[in-house]
């Protein structure tokens, strides 16, 4: 009879190996390893009570007792006793009781009591989210909801209520509001991009949720952020397929921040791995959104838009632009603070060659292509920003070889400084569009204080104010961390608030991407 | 007694449902942008509607005398002034204090009352302030923040001598869905058997600190969750449709947050208390809906609106469309009752600059005020707003509850409105508000349950009235 070969059973348990076996972890192991008739654990419960009935004696059983307080009964209360004190506690209570646990002995700890329990539930936890298991299906429970329902997939349990909600099915369950749902992924996108330039481990993972989500975002974007929306749809096949092509070895390409084009369509990357060296043309042409999968950012409260550029293993090999873009809600924000801190200027270049070797060679070649392409980039980066719509902020790194990246980056970022540090050395290998010389100024701002900042040659500074004023832009300090465009635009640069070190601003944009004919009109009032 | 719905296959019940609706929106931060904007917007914001809702209250209250600003204060004349009140105390704690003591170690600031007997309250208003005099406006018991209406005259010496004070009181309820019963021989029969639904609140779980019992809180999920018991006790499990977590859920190690990176051994440790809400999470919202709030020590934002915690914090729970994660404070409806909550900062932060009897005065004057988090953002954490203030109460809630409190607490809040000679407690103007102060499970292994169900009301010639006393809520201890 199973009943008895599991009744010798937890006798070997109990006796030999001293663990505390308790109903919940009784059922749940022995329906792993035998196909009880039933499911129920009062089986278990049951089961246990014979089992103590017969070797009492032996062990010491711990009963569960509950019920409403006699003497004060809007108070339920549910104890543990051991046998001795069972019947004091009956009848302190007017319900009932039932075996909570067998074992060799009480211990001291009553949190012993669960520890064996919680193992099992740990590893039953630990199971790859696709299985389904008693702990995750409740199938010991005395009472079933059949209106529960679980998606391994996290997301599309959302997405199913929303598309529950648009198509008007009322859903049995609980209908929450559109916008619950909607928040509740966002971040989660968002959480995607941000995470640490992981790239390889991460990126299967990202790219299965994207791929999930993708359906889904489309349909939470139009609801969310009408302007990027637009820019952002055809973009997400042409994410998708720069996802495909990327494929392998750390395709951060998942990992972005918004839809960078929006004043451009957004043509199909051409691909990315194959640009050839002197694809300035294709560069030029080609602005890549890498974005991940959610614009959403802006929803989030601290709005991250993190471009993490893509930080390929085969760098050499590719070519490709990033484009970094920042919130989508420049129009209406541009006042709006980055409280991030921008990476030191100069740091970026020093701490990408220790960084590794990877990193020195990008180096290396950023350095050449500085070289070759500087004026070429120049003029290219003055007709790519023309193209754009003022207030974009996307840096183009032009960039035939993602090499060749400068450290100061367009990285614009709202994230604290730290992350945008840790990214930013991935990140800054990233070419800056225009290859220019920088070179450090000193000067002393309105406001006294003494600014060291990085300038590209001959261009402006655009300078991120600190988080208490208004940015405004200013002689091409290119800081790591990008400064929303729209900095570029206001006129008088105010002193500038970057001293050499990172201040919160949200960086500063490299000279560059940014409207070479902002930077000749931020010059007229710089000094 | 009505049949709880028993599949007759497997023996099992089915669990009740309700019908649940979030109403979160309004502490859901969205589009909001730090420009570098002060908290006076919203201030500001608070001042327009609450004085636009109390002119609307004037006529009722003293229709004979003018309303001025404070600049327009005459002396010796007597007028209504209507304005925020702001709160001089000589022991509030400055931030300047707080830097350098920031600079030590961190130990949690043990809250104490920074009231002081010579505490007074000023008004302010868009055009100017007036210091307030009078013996009928207490200083113990108001806050900065309150917007009210005073009725005095200015003095020679420039202060406004207080003769009577207007509250906004309590904003208008929804009725609840009733159900009519009949008299018979005086006792009331209403057949309401087998409808009865429970909520659960339950807060402080402080998972990961020393106080918290594991055991204590595997009992208590094995119980609502219907694991525990027989048949006759699973069945009160099944009719438990609601849990919601007030709160403290996680007490990460504080000592690895300095600032230091974490060695790898210690970052599994920073997690290891997440993950084990996590597993006992899954328990729950395998079977029971389940909404948590972020509380104070939570992996959440510090400044109200908390915005909900992470669904990646919760990988296997997440999974489940049972779980939702929710902002503090938090408001829904379940069946049309309306509940309204938080954490506990709101009112541990009123204890600490006022004074009252006992926390559920603290909840009844928030509701009075018609205000969640008065001292916000004086004293309080807030996110500056530029054109709401989503603290103040439009609607006023059915339960209205607060999580991590020392003990469990409730009252009934009845409010009487005189029709035709005789009193009412409910309908549209007599609000009734059942008050719950949840008291921290890690440290007195007790949550609060909740029967919602219809309120019972007799049909009497054409008047009604309320019967029965409803939801006394009951405490579940585990030990």
């Amino acid at each position: 009879m199973e009943t008895l070969g599991i009744l010798d059973e937890i006798q070997a348990l109990v006796c030999d190996k001293l663990q505390v076996v308790s109903y919940k972890w009784l059922s749940r192991n022995f329906l792993v390893s035998s196909n009880a008739a039933k499911s129920c654990s009062f089986f278990y419960i049951r089961l246990l009570q014979q089992f103590s009935e017969k070797h009492g004696s032996e062990l010491e059983v711990v009963y569960s007792v509950s019920g409403w307080l006699k003497n004060n009964p809007s108070v339920y209360h549910i104890r543990l006793v051991s046998r001795p004190k069972l019947s004091e506690a009956k009848g302190d209570f007017d319900d009932n009781c039932s075996v909570y646990s067998v074992q060799a002995c009480i211990p001291k700890d009553p949190a012993a009591l669960w520890n064996a329990e919680f193992v099992q539930a740990e590893e039953l936890f630990k199971q790859p989210p696709t299985v389904v298991n008693c702990l995750r299906d409740n199938r010991f429970c005395g009472v079933i909801n059949s209106f529960v329902k679980r998606n391994p997939e996290g997301t599309s349990v959302s997405t199913a209520f929303l598309q529950a909600k648009s198509e008007g099915a009322p859903a049995p369950f609980r209908n929450n509001s559109a916008h619950q749902t909607d928040t509740i992924p966002l971040p989660q996108h968002k959480k995607i991009q941000q995470s640490s330039p992981n790239i390889s481990l991460q990126s299967p993972n990202v790219v299965k949720d994207i791929k999930s989500e993708s359906h889904g975002a489309g349909a939470r974007d139009q609801g969310s952020k009408p302007s990027a929306d637009k820019e952002k749809d055809p973009e997400l096949p042409a994410t998708k397929k720069i996802k495909g092509t990327s494929g392998t070895g750390g395709s951060l390409a998942s990992m972005w921040g918004r839809a960078s084009i929006k004043s451009k369509p957004i043509s199909a990357p051409t691909e990315i791995s194959d640009c050839a060296p002197n694809s300035v043309a294709t560069a030029e042409a080609q602005i890549f959104a890498r974005e991940a999968v959610e614009n959403e950012n802006s929803d989030d409260d601290d709005g991250e838009n993190v471009k993490f550029k893509r930080a390929s293993n085969g760098e050499g090999s590719r070519k490709r632009r990033v484009v970094f873009d920042f919130s989508d809600d420049e129009d209406e924000c541009k006042d709006a603070v980055s409280l991030a801190s921008p990476d030191p200027p100069k740091s970026k270049s020093s701490i990408n060659p220790q960084e590794s070797s990877k990193s020195a060679l990008l180096q290396k070649n950023n350095l050449n292509f500085v070289e070759q392409n500087k004026d070429d980039l120049m003029v290219k980066e003055e007709t790519n920003i023309e193209s754009k719509k003022l207030f974009t902020k996307e840096s183009v790194v032009s960039n035939d070889k993602e090499s060749g990246i400068s450290s100061s980056d367009k990285i614009e970022s709202r994230i604290p400084q730290n992350d945008a540090v840790m990214k930013g050395e991935v990140i800054n290998v990233a070419p800056n569009s225009p290859k220019r010389k920088k070179v450090f100024k000193t000067c002393i701002d309105e406001r006294g204080r003494e600014v060291t900042e990085v300038v590209w040659e001959g261009d402006e500074a655009e300078k991120k104010p600190d988080s208490s004023t208004i940015k405004k832009s200013d002689n091409g300090t290119v800081n790591t961390i990008v400064n929303r465009p729209s900095t570029a635009k206001k006129s008088p640069a105010i002193g500038g608030t970057a001293p050499s070190n990172p201040t919160g601003k949200a960086g500063n944009k490299k000279a560059g991407n940014k409207d070479p004919k902002q930077g000749n009109i931020m010059s007229f009032f710089k000094k | 007694m009505a049949a709880m719905e028993v599949d007759p296959v497997n023996n099992h019940l089915q669990r009740k449902q309700a019908h649940y609706v979030s109403l979160d929106e309004n502490f859901m931060i969205h589009k909001e942008t730090y420009r570098g904007q002060q908290y006076s917007q919203i201030y500001f914001a608070r001042l327009e509607l609450m004085r636009t809702l109390i002119y609307s209250l004037l006529p009722n209250w003293k229709p004979h005398l003018p309303v001025r600003r404070v600049l327009g204060l005459e002396g010796g004349k007597e007028c209504i002034l209507v304005g925020t009140l702001y709160k001089d105390m000589k022991l509030k704690p400055s931030i300047l204090d707080e830097y350098s003591k920031e600079r030590s170690a961190t130990p949690l600031v043990k809250p104490h009352n920074f009231t002081h007997p010579d505490d007074y309250l000023v008004l302010e208003d868009e055009s100017g302030r007036v210091k307030l005099r009078g013996t009928v406006l207490s200083p113990s018991v108001y806050v900065t923040g309150n917007v009210v209406a005073l009725h005095g005259k200015e003095t020679g010496a420039g202060d406004y001598l207080v003769e009577d004070i207007l509250e906004a009181g309590l904003p208008p309820q929804l009725e609840l869905p009733y159900k009519s019963g009949w008299l018979c021989k005086n006792r009331l029969n209403v057949d309401c058997t087998g409808e009865d639904k429970y909520v659960v609140f339950v807060s402080g779980l402080n998972v990961g600190s020393n106080s918290s019992n594991p055991l204590q809180f595997q009992l208590f999920v094995d119980h609502i969750t219907g694991h525990l018991g027989d048949e006759k006790v699973q069945s009160i499990a099944a009719q438990i449709v609601q849990v919601v977590i007030a709160g403290n859920s996680v007490e990460v190690p504080r000592g690895l947050l300095n600032g230091q990176n974490l060695a790898s051994k210690d970052q599994s440790r920073l997690s290891e208390p997440i993950k084990e809400v996590d597993i006992l999470l899954t328990q729950i919202a395998a079977g029971i809906p389940l909404d948590i709030m972020p509380g104070p020590n939570d992996p959440a934002n510090f400044s109200l609106p908390q915005q909900p915690l992470h669904r990646c914090l919760f990988p296997g729970s997440a999974a489940y469309n049972t779980f939702r994660s929710c902002t503090n404070p938090h408001s829904f409806d379940l069946d049309n009752v309306r509940f309204l909550g938080t954490s506990g900062q709101n009112i541990d932060d009123l204890e600490k600059y006022s004074e009252a009897n006992d926390k559920l005065a603290f909840l009844e004057r928030t509701l009075r005020w018609r205000h969640l988090a008065p001292t916000a953002p004086n004293t309080l954490g807030c996110y500056p707003f530029t054109d709401k203030d989503p603290f103040l109460m439009e609607s006023c809630p059915h339960v209205y509850f607060i999580g991590n409190q020392d003990r469990y607490e409730t009252r009934l809040i009845k409010e009487y409105k005189e029709v035709d000679g005789k009193l009412f407690s409910a309908g549209s103007e007599g609000q009734v508000v059942r008050l719950i102060c949840i008291p921290r499970f890690s440290e007195t292994g007790t949550a609060v349950v909740l029967k919602f169900f219809l309120v019972i009301v007799v049909e009497l010639e054409k008047s009604r009235m309320p019967c029965s006393q409803f939801w006394d809520p009951v405490q579940l201890i585990t030990t």
